[in-house]
């Protein structure tokens, strides 16, 4: 059951990849693989959710002597939102027309690995497929192959490789330092392990996270990559993944480290306030939706990280939350900001509405728990900051409506009626969330759960 | 020994970090390639015991042979990537003619700032395809 959504995935992008996928039927054939594979996620979240954590020990080596896929609702809670993305932004472009063969299989491979590294129980495996997703990414953010994609993709591809050579170190510290690769090992012996060997460890893994989100002090490719590659593909990426940087941080910091994630919390409170201004203000500053999104997604990581600081049950219920609703948000704006027409519009208007945080749209409820958790955490300077922040973004949100939407308003030929229903679709699940964030909110506390309480 | 590899790792860091600075972009994907290495090497040197050959029906003191499974792992993605990389930089010096990345950042400023000249809302850089002709066209 657990391996159902990556067998699926996995033969699926292998068939996609000897396919022409500029035809219209194998595109379809992609989007019906990534649908496939949300739905076989999703049973599998209904078995989680039931019977508790999934444990398959891979080719049925005995337990602690080979790889575990370790299926628990935090995995879920990231996996389904994840596929959702690539499936509607893959669905968005073929219905604009696949501009190269690859693209199917690519988004599909992506999938593969985001999920693959959401299931994982090891350390190493966790890298192997973190790389696979990376790079689909990779080829993808080249997808168009302009001249101005290919330096997109270059610059994401230098930065990129990096962080993961990092995050590769990070990994042998850590195997070196408990003895371990399963992640339920290493978590009994970290704190078992020195401090220094430990907060080094620690911070590579930070920075090799905060490099996939782009946080503040690592954010500087992603402008660039953002505005130079294709909506669907900027949706692929800011929306699906950048929940491995959300996910790893949880995952390595709140679960593996979390006696050196309470050491840093006052760096992350720091970082996460100054990613949030400067996303903010650059984002005002700026004209085309493209670069003013890109700076806004650099606000927003701010407050997972706050979130994250924050700590606790609250807070790691307030960046689930958060995270689920931001990639959705992602999506359903770089789609319509792509698209003309009044329809296209509104829907802009919902995602504008939703990072904003205002009610109807289920921003309201992401940013609403960050809120919470920083009151219960008695940090009243953070509520000001998150004020200050959903107040610019309002400001920045509307000025690109503004600019886009009111003053050129006949249709162009790129926006079709099924690029319009996705858009339309996605704007109502964000309504909904807004309107009855019941569940959400139940899974997500479900998944922090499994997280230890912060060491007081 | 600890103290030669760890030399060793240093040395290719220190190198692989300074590539990554130069201009040229062949220099930079060397430098990453070099990275990639120099991680390898580290991976070897995170072995638990050292000893001899980890093979079946080996005796004594035997190396932990975890740390090379993760090494070939590790090797064979820096391989692909590395690959996958110099793919690209040949198409960035053919679409550029140039592998300097003081040029290709020129490039980038001319799309800048081309962006920036219409009217707002009239050329969004989300439709790049007609920028792009014409940044064709000048060149």
């Amino acid at each position: 059951m657990i391996a159902l959504p990556l067998a699926i995935l996995w033969f699926g992008g292998l068939v996609l990849a000897l396919l022409d996928g500029t035809r219209k039927p194998i595109g379809y054939l992609g989007v019906v693989v990534l649908a496939s594979a949300t739905a076989a996620t999703a049973a599998l979240g209904v078995q989680v959710h039931r019977d508790g954590q999934q444990v398959m020990e891979v080719a049925g080596w005995d337990a602690g002597t080979g790889i575990a896929l370790r299926v628990d609702m935090l995995g879920i809670v990231f996996a389904i939102p994840s596929l959702v993305v690539l499936t509607i932004a893959l669905w968005f472009e073929v219905s604009r027309d696949v501009k190269a063969r690859i693209f199917p299989a690519l988004a599909v491979f992506m999938g593969l690995g985001l999920t693959g590294l959401f299931f994982t129980g090891d350390a190493f495996n966790f890298y192997v497929f973190f790389e696979i997703s990376m790079v689909s990414a990779y080829v993808l953010a080249s997808y168009g192959e302009t001249p101005r994609q290919l330096r997109a993709a270059m610059i994401f591809i230098v930065v990129n490789l990096l962080g993961s050579v990092l995050f590769l170190i990070a990994i042998a510290g850590t195997y070196h330092n408990t003895g371990w690769l399963d992640m339920e090992r290493i978590a009994a012996q970290t704190p078992l392990i020195d401090v220094n060997p430990a907060i080094m460890t620690a911070t590579l893994i930070f920075v090799a996270f905060s490099i996939k989100l782009g946080l503040f002090p690592f954010h500087f490719w992603l402008p660039a990559v953002y505005t130079g590659t294709r909506p669907a593909v900027a949706a692929m990426l800011s929306g699906a993944l950048a929940n491995i940087g959300s996910y790893g941080l949880l995952r390595f910091g709140a679960d593996i480290f979390s006696r050196e994630l309470h050491e840093a919390a006052t760096i992350l409170f720091i970082l996460g306030t100054l990613s949030i201004i400067y996303g903010s203000i650059q984002a005002i500053a700026r004209h085309t939706p493209a670069e003013v999104l890109a700076y806004s997604s650099i606000g927003q990581v701010g407050y997972i990280l706050i979130a994250l600081a924050i700590g606790g049950e609250a807070g790691y219920v307030a960046l689930i939350v958060f995270a689920v609703i931001n990639a959705l948000n992602k999506l359903l704006l770089f789609l319509s900001a792509s698209l003309r027409g009044w329809i296209a519009g509104a829907a802009f208007a919902v995602g504008a509405f939703s990072v904003a945080g205002v009610p109807p749209a289920g921003g309201f409820f992401g940013k609403m728990a960050v809120f919470q958790a920083s009151i219960g955490d008695q940090r009243y300077w953070l509520v000001a900051v998150i004020l200050i922040g959903g107040a610019l973004s309002f400001v920045y949100m509307f000025q690109i409506y503004g600019a886009r939407f009111w003053t050129n308003d006949e249709a162009d030929e790129a926006t079709t009626r099924e690029a319009l229903v996705l858009v339309v679709l996605v704007a109502l699940v964000i309504i909904a969330i807004g309107v009855y964030p019941g569940p959400l909110f139940e899974l997500s506390r479900d998944a922090a759960t499994n997280l230890p309480e912060r060491v007081p | 020994m600890t103290l030669l590899v760890s030399i060793a790792v240093a040395v290719m860091f220190g190198v692989a970090a300074y590539l990554m600075l130069k201009r040229d972009l062949i220099r930079v994907i060397t430098g990453m390639i070099l990275l990639g290495n120099a991680a390898n090497l580290f991976i070897m040197s995170a072995g638990l015991r050292e000893g001899g050959a980890p093979l079946v029906g080996e005796e004594g003191d035997l190396s932990d042979p975890l740390v090379q499974a993760l090494t070939l792992t590790a090797i064979v993605i820096g391989f692909g990537t590395a690959a996958l990389v110099l793919g690209l930089v040949y198409r960035v010096y053919d679409s550029h003619q140039s592998v300097d990345i003081i040029r290709i950042g020129d490039a980038e400023e001319l799309q800048a700032s081309m962006d920036d000249q219409p009217l707002p809302g009239d050329v969004s850089a989300l439709d790049q395809s007609a920028i792009d002709n014409e940044a064709e066209v000048k060149r």
